[in-house]
């Protein structure tokens, strides 16, 4: 997955937690996914490995339409819509629902990669140590 | 000055809804259409036409990704 950014370490745990604290926060949220570096969920709901060839997927599509690599994506159909942003070669992928806040969604998305990154000194979306607190356990992601 | 005919006011109503209907119409077209946005490091920005290839291949993507989202699960 192409980005300039350091790759992360990021525990599983503390993308679930940070996931599940985003679903929390945004209403409109159907789903979303987390990856690393070479493109490995992360976190996800639903069926994890389905995120991951079909985030993949897209951000090859979107790399190839135009002369550099993207580094936000979003995409409106009548179903639904699309965001995908990189950040610290780290990616997340969200569908929500039509007519969500796109300027919104982008800033959860990045404030989320930015916190696992470790870039945050007071992180919103990670848990001291990574803990994660029974408020942002969900119990719907892998 | 003389007071509008009754059936001005009431033609004057009507097209007035009548108008307001179809830009209620106009709106919800507008906003229903889909499009595909990608955004480049620095803030550059770019619109796929949607009748594009690119934007084809992106909506399709994107398509697979809704699917894998389903539904909201019920809180």
């Amino acid at each position: 997955m192409a980005d300039d950014g350091m790759a992360a370490q990021v525990s599983p745990g503390a993308a679930r937690g940070a996931l599940a604290y985003l679903t929390e926060m945004s209403p409109d949220l159907r789903g979303a996914a987390i990856l690393g570096r070479d493109g490995e969920v992360l976190a996800g709901s639903g069926e994890p490995g389905r995120w991951r060839d079909d985030a993949a997927a897209l951000f090859e599509i979107a790399d190839r339409a135009g002369d550099e690599p993207v580094e936000q994506v979003h995409i409106g159909t009548e179903q639904g819509e699309v965001f995908a942003l990189r950040h610290a070669g780290l990616a997340a992928v969200a569908v929500t629902e039509r007519f969500a806040l796109a300027s919104l969604t982008f800033f959860d998305m990045r404030t989320m990669l930015r916190d696992l990154a470790g870039e945050t000194s007071q992180p919103t979306f990670v848990g001291p140590e990574h803990v994660e607190s029974p408020q942002r356990e969900d119990g719907d992601f892998e | 000055m003389t007071p509008p005919k009754p059936h001005r006011v009431l033609l004057d109503r009507v097209s007035g809804y009548a108008d307001e209907a179809a830009a209620y119409m106009r709106r919800r077209r507008a906003a229903r259409r889909p499009f595909a946005r990608l955004y480049y490091a620095g803030g550059r920005a770019e619109d796929h036409a949607t009748d594009s290839a690119a934007a084809g291949e992106l909506f399709v993507a994107a398509g697979r990704l809704i699917e894998v989202a389903g539904r909201r699960p019920k809180s």
